[in-house]
């Protein structure tokens, strides 16, 4: 064939022998319907995340269009030499999606005067460039015309030709169109080089008495750091406003609330959510990855569990396959709740089991009351988390815990009778009355706004509390000072005594006195907390123990790690040491005895070899001897010395490829080392 | 090439004409001038009869012209009295908006008041920092106008009158100290006492903090020390301080004059140093995924971490390309980030 420079595939006319699956088999039948359920089901998250991350911008969009509104019309009419510039902090990787800059080009588009003209580092490599690119969208920009490059020189009305670089062009597009602003974005202003960035603010700054310009940069690492890069003119020629973009931090709180809102059909678990967070604090910084982990668990759930059939909308018992009731009843949750059904003393029990195991119609409405309930039930543990926080809020040097580390307490069963709720409840008792007065209220609020059984009762519960409080404070007025009742269990209540007996301290604590309502006051606080605990409890459960929560919670943790943070490095590196594990042959199988140990053997690709020994070698590899080493282990198999030298060849030449190693002038005949292992 | 072009039309058009002027302003801060167009401009008059051209230059460089004997005027710096008899002509208002009510006050004292008081602040402000540091007119001017809110704000509030000038200045001779007026900045003075002070720098994510330490850590510490700083097994060696080693023993200072390192340009380091320190420096052990890779490609986009040659072309992530930390990666920098990561630089460090 190599002969041949192209030719034409005829592919044979008969198909071959075994047919191929066209169709989906078994389990993978319903993948269809699934695909409906994830269009469904990640159509609502999507539209939260998208509103909730164009909304969080919406204070420091409204700061930025205001400040660039004044610029119109110039306070006192003196027009500044300087030109007025919106420094915005973005950080290092902001948000694409919904980004500051975008929203504020969103608004000025509408105005017809006012022209907005983003730049990044790819179309300023130098002045020239920049300007020309400069200009060519701020005179299209308006008028809606393709750009076109041919067009070297401009001809303006008057007749003279100007280069396309030149500024005049833009002012006499603004003269002409009555332009009352041109606004300036540099994106990524610290990969602009620093030269280009200085010489154009100053031109602009020079041009400015013609053109009303006004800069938008956006500074990721600091306003100093800017400064010190541009010259002396270009930090004289502007004239700063600092503005703070909302930090990412803000962002995935955001994302966060929306994946968590009650109408969420597929909940992420705390495994993957703390993985999304640690991630985006160590490297990235950005809410996109988090949004990005959502979406791909959404989609990982969908295609590749066949249960989540039962989360499509309005599913009925006919579309669902039965195989797909064979693989309810192997999971593991199923296993426990069935357990949990015979343990129980019912007397209906064993038939209720023997229905769910038999009659798939019993199965199908036993999911999706589960299911329900179980979505019911994470809802309901969001809910406790945001009483929680009330709750710490209020108490005396407390601070409320991040909510998205109190749900990924939560919802891996640890925060239900953890250290952080003993000791919230044990400030709660050591409370005076004004404190808990206050608590009780949010509470209740918090409580009150909760749509479900658990909580009403509560609410209830702490309603009749408050009232008693409020009697309890009324009737202890003495005089005409209002004073705070204390509880019993306030350390400043007791006093430590110290007594010496035979030359020995003794402290004993003694309660001070305390009156018939703080009394009163410290057993209506206990119940009050009694009744915080119960409702923790009763809401906090365990979604582990869940029935069926394999559907409703997705807490596979693999999938993403190996989509999102693969290891290219590794993965080659890892290939060359061990080929056998990939190519699985016989051949190279390694014998019994050594075990895991790689051992070269002539059977592996030789570029495999050569990285075997090179790893043997020093930082810079005499080739001469790598060609002696390669021909001892290759000579095993291959005798012909003009085709291992083509083998070897064709390695070392895969290996400079593959970046490991490079030609060196240190010394003849030598290649130096370039990628060590394990980095 | 253009030159010949211009001289011949000149001479087109010229014809015929007597005298004829050409004046280039600021014409040595040309950008990227072609070294022979200056000459060439200077003498066109050579070839064009009548023509006279005028250069103005604010630095003329030694020969810059190519030629001898060419006829100048040289215009010194404004001496004190001009600088400020100039900027006297345009004095700005003492009060702003309307006067208050309670001084009985129209247009035209106001104008008397402010010529009075504009020049007599413009000569306390050129003895106390326009002599030496804002003597040319243009600077003189922007620090006096940076000044003068401030100095009259006392007046606006009714402390002082009008011409109560020598009061004033003893009362407002912080402002004719401090240099910090002297200094531009990219962001304008707050007009009013804001509430509290904007960060002005962003938080790195925590991996970026230690790839920057360790690009800093590659940068200035010489290649060979690396086995006694960053091996597992040396540790005993780094911990050992003051004890002293062979070379500082006795009393006599070296020979060569040693400059810290940390004063001196980074040097260069290929991309697998810099990964093979971060993996020392870390306090556990990290999956080096894209993540990291990716991070170092965001420094490199920020300018905190710089190509320096080496094989390959501006990717930083080239296997066998070397890097260096940029110029913002200052000692303070990296200190201040290994403070925030409690991170015992000093322990690294070659001194």
């Amino acid at each position: 064939m190599e002969y041949e420079k192209c030719y034409v595939f005829e592919p044979d006319a008969t198909r071959p022998a075994k047919r191929r699956k066209t169709e989906p088999q078994g389990l993978q039948a319903s993948w269809r319907l699934r695909r409906e359920g994830y269009r469904a089901a990640w159509a609502g998250p999507q539209a939260r995340i998208e509103h909730a991350l164009s909304s969080v911008h919406d204070e420091s969009l409204d700061e930025v269009t205001r400040f660039l509104d004044e610029q119109v019309t110039p306070a006192n009419g003196i027009e500044s030499t300087r030109i007025p510039t919106g420094i915005v902090l973005t950080g290092p990787g902001g948000s694409s999606r919904g980004s500051l800059a975008n929203r504020v080009a969103d608004r000025l588009r509408s105005q017809p005067r006012r022209i907005y003209v983003p730049l990044d580092s790819t179309v300023t490599p130098n002045l020239k460039a920049a300007l020309k690119r400069f200009i060519q969208r701020a005179t299209s920009s308006t008028q809606g015309e393709d750009e076109d490059d041919e067009d070297a020189v401009a001809t303006t009305r008057k007749g003279r030709r100007l280069l396309n670089y030149d500024l005049q062009i833009l002012a006499d597009y603004v003269r002409e169109r009555k332009i009352e602003q041109v606004v300036l974005a540099l994106h990524d202003t610290e990969a602009i080089a620093s030269d280009v960035l200085s010489e154009l603010v100053e031109l602009l700054g020079s041009w400015r008495s013609r053109i009303p310009f006004v800069l938008l940069i956006n500074v990721a690492t600091s306003v100093d750091f800017l400064q010190q890069r541009l010259s002396r003119g270009a930090v004289q020629s502007l004239d700063g406003r600092l503005f703070d973009a909302v930090p990412s931090s803000t962002e995935v709180h955001q994302v966060f609330l929306a994946l968590t809102d009650p109408n969420t059909k597929l909940w992420i678990g705390p495994g993957l959510l703390a993985s999304a967070l640690e991630r985006q604090s160590d490297f990235i910084s950005s809410a996109d990855g988090v949004v990005e982990m959502a979406q791909y668990a959404y989609m990982s759930h969908f295609y590749a569990n066949a249960l989540s059939i039962f989360l499509a909308p309005e599913v009925k018992l006919k579309d669902v396959p039965s195989d797909h009731f064979d693989a309810l009843r192997n999971l593991k949750s199923f296993w426990g709740y069935a357990k949990y059904l015979i343990d129980s003393d019912r007397v209906e029990a064993p038939e209720r089991v023997r229905g769910l195991l038999d009659d798939n119609a019993q199965l199908f409405k036993e999911v999706q009351r589960c299911i329900t309930e179980g979505q019911a039930a994470l809802h309901r543990i969001t809910e406790t988390l945001h009483v929680i926080r009330t709750a710490q809020e209020l108490l005396p040097g407390g601070t409320a815990t991040l909510k998205t580390s109190l749900y990924i307490q939560a919802l891996s069963g640890k925060l239900a009778g953890s250290t952080l709720i003993r000791s919230m409840l044990l400030s709660a008792r050591k409370a005076p009355s004004d404190v808990v007065a206050r608590l009780i209220d949010a509470v209740r609020v918090a409580m009150a706004s909760i749509e479900d059984e658990p909580a009403s009762n509560a609410a209830a519960e702490v309603q009749v509390f408050q009232n008693e409080l409020i009697q309890l404070t009324a009737s202890s007025k003495r005089g005409a000072k209002q004073q705070t009742l204390r509880s019993e269990d306030d350390i400043g209540s007791s006093t430590v005594r110290t007594t010496v007996v035979a030359q020995k301290v003794q402290l004993s604590k003694q309660k001070s006195e305390l009156s018939k309502q703080d009394a009163a006051y410290t057993i209506l606080v206990r119940k009050f907390t009694d009744v915080l605990e119960a409702y923790f409890s009763a809401t906090l459960v365990d979604v582990q123990k869940l029935p069926f929560h394999e559907i409703f919670l997705f807490d596979l943790k693999s999938p993403h790690r190996e989509t999102f943070t693969p290891r290219p490095r590794h993965a080659i590196e890892r290939a060359l040491v061990t080929p056998h594990d990939y190519l699985g042959c016989e051949c190279c199988a390694p014998d019994k005895g050594q075990g895991d140990e790689a051992t070269l053997s002539a059977t592996q690709p030789a570029t495999a070899v050569l990285y075997q020994l090179y790893l043997e070698s020093g930082s810079l590899i005499n080739v001469s001897d790598l060609w002696q080493a390669f021909q001892a282990v290759m000579s095993e198999k291959k005798k012909d010395e003009e085709q291992l030298m083509a083998l070897f060849q064709r390695g070392v030449a895969e290996m400079r490829y593959l970046g490991f190693v490079k030609s060196t002038r240190k010394k003849a005949d030598h290649i130096a080392k370039v990628a060590w292992k394990g980095l | 090439m253009r030159l010949s072009a211009l001289a011949a039309q000149l001479q087109r058009l010229l014809r015929g004409i007597e005298k004829y002027m050409l004046v280039f302003d600021g014409i040595d801060r040309q950008r990227e001038p072609p070294p022979t167009l200056l000459p060439a401009l200077a003498r066109l008059g050579e070839h064009v009869p009548g023509l006279t051209t005028v250069l103005i230059v604010n630095y003329p460089g030694p020969r810059f012209l190519h030629a001898a004997g060419i006829p100048h005027i040289q215009f010194p710096p404004y001496s004190r009295n001009q600088s400020i008899h100039i900027l006297s002509r345009e004095p700005l208002d003492i009060f702003t908006g309307d006067f208050p009510a309670e001084l009985d006050y129209d247009d035209e004292t106001h104008a008397e008041d402010k010529s009075w008081l504009w020049p007599r602040f413009c000569a306390a402000v050129f003895d106390s920092l326009g002599q030496s540091c804002a003597r040319d007119y243009s600077s003189f001017r922007s620090v006096c106008h940076k000044l003068w809110p401030t100095f009259v704000s006392p007046i606006r509030k009714g402390d002082f009158g009008t011409r109560d000038f020598s009061r004033l200045l003893v009362a407002q001779r912080k402002l004719f100290q401090e240099e910090s007026v002297l200094l531009d900045s990219i962001l304008s003075p707050p007009t009013s006492v804001t509430t509290a002070r904007r960060a002005q720098a962003y938080n790195l994510p925590y991996y970026a903090k230690y790839i920057l330490i360790a690009a800093y850590l590659c940068s200035s510490n010489p290649a060979r020390l690396d086995q006694l700083y960053f091996s597992q097994t040396s540790e005993r060696k780094r911990r050992k301080k003051g004890g002293g080693t062979a070379r500082s023993g006795g009393g006599k200072p070296s020979q060569q004059r040693k400059l810290p390192r940390h004063l001196l340009a980074p040097s260069a380091f290929p991309l697998d140093r810099l990964l093979a320190v971060l993996h020392t420096i870390l306090p556990h052990d990290v999956r080096s995924t894209i993540d990291m890779y990716a991070q170092v490609a965001t420094l490199a986009s920020l300018r905190l971490l710089v190509r320096a040659g080496g094989f390959g072309g501006g990717d930083p992530l080239e296997a066998g390309g070397k890097g260096k930390v940029g110029p913002a990666v200052s000692w303070d920098f990296v200190k201040g980030l290994a403070g925030s990561l409690e991170f015992a630089l000093a322990d690294y460090l070659a001194e």
